[in-house]
């Protein structure tokens, strides 16, 4: 499977949970939602980074059977472990393909630029979590709101 | 910082190398130590000038034997560790061009204050 995992951690906001739940609002499902949506942005920019305008040798060894794109991970869903949900994004590592290879490069090969965007530079990621946090804040605001 | 990375990792002994950096025709050496810059993002900024700066990298160790390539990793970790750089992830399989080697990598940041 994928190694790559987004997540968000609720715990601390049992509080919150138990007024909305009185107004009957859904936060783990805001949260799901949240999560759902996020790794559908990281699905949709990993299929476009493995494009062959974006590869090594813009695609010349990608094969027919594009493996690589196959083994991204879709339309993943969100599992809970008590207070914290997580979701797979990514590669599935089990499915033959070069996603490792372009993310890390070999010693003849660097690092897919496309790829190291997504999954190894600051900037994604902290745009991802503040995407995912704005879906849910703007749920809770919208029920404490009586929406 | 690449060259602080450089310098620092060149003290172990083994040939250091940008990833990707070697030839289609050049051999792998026995052992070897490489590295790929991911990020340099702002990390604090006072008085509209940027008072610190995250740099990262990837440091990989390639080896025939595979004993070495776990304790080449962890003398760099260690060395670099104790150099004041920030150990983010510790360790990875990386693919190698060969079957002859195995790699291994682990992910490093260093919290740059000066020379911004």
């Amino acid at each position: 499977m994928s190694k790559n995992t987004l997540n968000l951690d609720t715990s601390g906001l049992d509080e919150l949970i138990n007024k909305l739940k009185k107004l009957e609002g859904d936060v783990k499902g805001a949260v799901t939602d949240a999560l759902e949506q996020a790794a559908q942005t990281v699905e949709e920019d990993t299929r476009e980074a493995v494009q062959p305008q974006y590869l090594p040798a813009h695609g010349k060894y990608q094969g027919k059977e594009k493996d690589t794109e196959k083994a991204i991970v879709t339309g993943a869903k969100a599992t809970w472990h008590g207070t914290t949900a997580e979701i797979n994004v990514g590669f599935d590592y089990s499915k033959p393909g070069a996603g490792g290879f372009l993310i890390t490069g070999t010693p003849r090969m660097k690092p897919d630029k496309a790829l190291q965007k997504i999954y190894k530079q600051k900037k994604y990621m902290a745009q991802l979590q503040a995407d995912m946090g704005a879906v849910v804040s703007d749920y809770i605001r919208e029920k404490m709101e009586g929406g | 910082m690449e060259d602080a990375l450089i310098t620092l990792l060149s003290t172990l002994k083994y040939p250091v190398i940008r990833q990707g950096g070697l030839a289609q025709s050049q051999a792998y050496p026995d052992t070897f130590i490489t590295f790929w810059n991911n990020d340099d993002s702002e990390h604090s900024a006072y008085d509209n000038q940027t008072a610190s700066a995250e740099v990262s990298f990837d440091v990989n160790v390639y080896s025939n034997s595979p004993a070495n390539t776990y304790s080449v990793l962890k003398q760099a970790r260690d060395l670099l560790k104790a150099n004041g750089w920030i150990i983010t992830t510790r360790a990875y399989d990386v693919a190698s061009d060969e079957i002859t080697h195995t790699g291994r990598g682990f992910a490093v940041a260093y919290l740059q204050t000066q020379n911004l």
